[in-house]
């Protein structure tokens, strides 16, 4: 199986991506000489998630995240975190290790493709206020759009379960500076518990 | 499915049609391949869904003698009164709603050579390709004094529904300062960290209302799943109340008395005040009546296929079947039949069978707020499903306390999302 393909050069954001682009295209090449049954197909290795994830990636299940419609770098990207361990887990790093990077880009591209599902909960404007106000100070200018943009460096934010983004940044405070990105982790560092049940409500009701 | 794929599987459907019955083609809507899948359980319901999904052109029926499915999953906490059955409890409208054809039947017999099945009440269901997935069937005669009948004094709740709630009775009945005894079976079974999990939910339940009571698992093995793990986590909740005596130790149970509630081990003779005998077990009765099993009493299959190594064109998923190194549980039974689905769509279109991928994972709650996991990640390697070297594993032994609490957290979430995969 191929190392991990973090390395120092391709440790920015971009280059992560490129890198990724990279093999996405020998993976094609290396395909198209296979017989077909030798290379497990994107939907065969993805739909094993859906146990814990939800069918395509939605999940039904308030601690565990939607997936499914996540943008492809982003995905790639963690699940490599997960696989190298620098991101931290409780069971990613475990699952993660089991696959090659050239499935691990199958497996984004797979789930990148699948419609976003925001949950169903509706907000409550009492335990969102304080969200809404650290997020337009302190979050917006990377999560644009209360949290419903994303591209391939960071995620959507917006109609994620609140208790899954809890949890994230409850990790994220607890690397503090450590956190990626670190000037994500420095704001996130100095919030109190009530402020961050607030953010991840705020972001749960913006659908 | 590509529209070519799909345009090739229609024409040869056809083609075969009109052979078989000398009539023009023209005119005539071309006749759908039929799959017929035997139980929605983890392993049924989910080959009935994917194979839906996947290939829209197959008419597939979903055969279950149940109107609702109990999942066993979780079914430990209602012995320690943490939720009730009616959480458990699923019914199969979500998947009609995607055009399966879902029948109440029980299907008794099996016609490999004329390729159908038939229910109690005589209804015949032809099928090209067949799928079972039964779950698992008792062997009786392996403990002297067992039998099924016994099972309504010295409960086996192995099978979710009127069973565990008969064993929650008798636990709710009990003295304190009684003993609980649990016959944990030999390899291979249904849910291998299961028996010892449901020591941990009996304790929580003793620890508040009982404290006086011992747990006392007789085990055939002189190891079992996430073992370091269960018995930290046993004696950091329950100090001494749980203890475990291996087949070696004197574990292995030869016989019941089951009006005494009595058990004959090899050593000692161990008497309970509530008893849970969880007998040995082999493929569903279904697979033995139709002859899929082996000596071992479970199936063998072509592991890239599902499909039986003794009977062609039936596939055989879930705890009946042998997979290698995957465990019999849940998420192993969900993930063999996506696989199953995929191959019986490739080989319904003539395609090469596709490599299969497979995953197995087990959450194991040892306290409401102390959650530790299994996982694995599996390829087919000459012909046999192995775990991916390096991957998987076990939770960390030095995990903290929130580590602890939010794997409970994700074990909840992981049962909803997997129902959701099979039931909506
Ligand atoms: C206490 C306990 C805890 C568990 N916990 C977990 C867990 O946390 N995680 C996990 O992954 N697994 C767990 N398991 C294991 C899991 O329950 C099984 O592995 C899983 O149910 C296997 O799925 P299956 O589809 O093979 O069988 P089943 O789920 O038993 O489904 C078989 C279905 O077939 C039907 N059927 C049988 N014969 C016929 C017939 N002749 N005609 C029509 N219908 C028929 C039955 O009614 C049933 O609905 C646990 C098991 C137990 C007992
Ligand atoms: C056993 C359950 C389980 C399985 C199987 C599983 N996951 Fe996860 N996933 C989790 C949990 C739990 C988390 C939170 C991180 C952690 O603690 O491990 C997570 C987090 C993630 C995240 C991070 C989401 C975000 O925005 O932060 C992604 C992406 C992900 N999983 C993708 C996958 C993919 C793809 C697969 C299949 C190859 C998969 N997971 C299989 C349980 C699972
Ligand atoms: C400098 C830009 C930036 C700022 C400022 C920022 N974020 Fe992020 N955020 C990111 C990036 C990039 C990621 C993806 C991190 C990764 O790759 O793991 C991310 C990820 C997240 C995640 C998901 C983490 C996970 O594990 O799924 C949450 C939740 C989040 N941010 C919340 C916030 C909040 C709340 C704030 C304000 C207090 C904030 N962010 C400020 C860039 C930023």
């Amino acid at each position: 199986m191929p190392r991990p393909l973090r390395t120092a050069s391709t440790s920015s954001p971009t280059g992560r991506f490129w890198l990724a682009a990279g093999i996405a295209a020998a993976l094609a090449l290396g395909a198209a000489g296979a017989p077909a049954s030798d290379v497990r197909s994107a939907p065969m290795l993805a739909n094993t998630c859906a146990g814990c994830h939800g069918t395509d990636g939605a999940s039904a299940g308030d601690y565990m995240p939607t997936i499914g419609g996540l943008a492809k770098g982003y995905l790639f990207e963690v699940m490599s975190d997960y696989k190298t361990g620098l991101r931290p887990s409780t069971i990613m790093g475990r699952i993660m290790r089991g696959y090659s990077d050239q499935e691990i880009w199958a497996i984004a591209d797979f789930y990148a493709s699948r419609p976003w599902v925001s949950t169903d909960r509706i907000g409550e404007a009492a335990a969102v206020h304080v969200g809404e106000q650290i997020h337009e100070q302190q979050c917006a200018t990377c999560h644009e759009d209360g949290g419903r943009a994303q591209d391939d460096d960071s995620p959507r934010l917006a109609g994620q379960w609140s208790e899954y983004t809890l949890y994230a940044l409850e990790n994220c405070r607890e690397q503090g500076k450590r956190c990626s990105p670190r000037k994500m982790g420095l704001r996130v560092m100095d919030l109190s518990d009530e402020e961050l049940t607030s953010l991840a409500d705020y972001y749960e009701s913006q659908k | 499915m590509t529209d070519l794929t799909r345009r090739r599987f229609l024409s040869a459907s056809a083609a075969l049609a009109a052979a078989g019955l000398g009539l023009p083609m023209i005119g005539r809507a071309a006749p759908k391949a039929r799959v017929v899948v035997v139980g929605g359980g983890y392993a049924g319901a989910i080959a009935a869904k994917y194979l839906q999904r996947t290939a829209p052109e197959i008419r597939v029926t979903l055969i279950e003698k149940s109107p609702y499915y109990v999942s066993c999953p979780l079914s430990n906490e209602v012995l320690s009164g943490e939720r009730d059955l009616d959480s458990l409890t699923f019914d199969y409208r979500g998947l009609t709603r995607r055009g399966i054809n879902v029948m109440q039947d029980e299907i008794v017999e099996v016609d490999p050579a004329q390729h159908f099945v038939r229910g109690a009440g005589g209804n015949r269901y032809n099928y090209d390709r067949l799928v079972i997935a039964p779950g698992v069937d008792y062997r009786w005669d392996a403990i002297d004094g067992m039998t099924e009948a016994a099972a309504e004094v010295v409960p086996h709740a192995w099978k979710a529904g009127p069973q565990t709630e008969l064993l929650r009775r008798q636990l709710e009945a009990m003295d304190d300062g009684g003993v609980f005894i649990i016959v944990a079976p030999p390899n291979p079974f249904r849910c291998p960290p299961g028996p010892y999990e449901r020591a941990a939910q009996v304790a929580h339940y003793f620890k508040v209302h009982k404290p006086k009571s011992k747990i006392l698992l007789l085990d055939a093995k002189d190891a079992f799943s996430k073992q370091a793990l269960f018995q930290a986590g046993w004696k950091a909740h329950y100090g001494d109340m749980i203890e475990w005596v291996p087949g070696a130790a004197g574990g292995i149970v030869e016989g019941i008395d089951p009006d005494s509630r009595t058990l004959i081990g090899q050593v000692d003779d161990y008497p309970g005040d509530v008893v849970n005998l969880i007998p040995h077990q082999r493929a569903g009765k279904l697979a033995q009546v139709a002859g899929l099993a082996d000596d071992s009493g479970w199936c063998p299959v072509d592991p890239r296929s599902f499909e039986s190594t003794i009977h062609p064109d039936i596939h055989v998923i879930g705890d009946a079947c042998i997979a290698g190194a995957m465990p019999k549980s849940g998420y192993a039974a969900n993930s063999q039949g996506k696989v199953c689905a995929a191959a019986i769509a490739a080989a319904l279109n003539g395609d090469p069978l596709p490599a299969p991928s497979y995953v197995n994972t087990c959450y194991s709650l040892i306290a409401p707020d102390h959650g530790i996991s299994v996982a694995g990640v599996y390829e087919l390697n000459d012909g046999a499903i192995v775990g991916v070297p390096d991957s998987g594993g076990v939770s960390p032994a030095d995990a903290d306390a929130r580590t602890r609490a939010i794997e409970a957290k994700f074990a909840r979430s992981w049962f909803s999302n997997i129902t959701a995969d099979m039931f909506t």
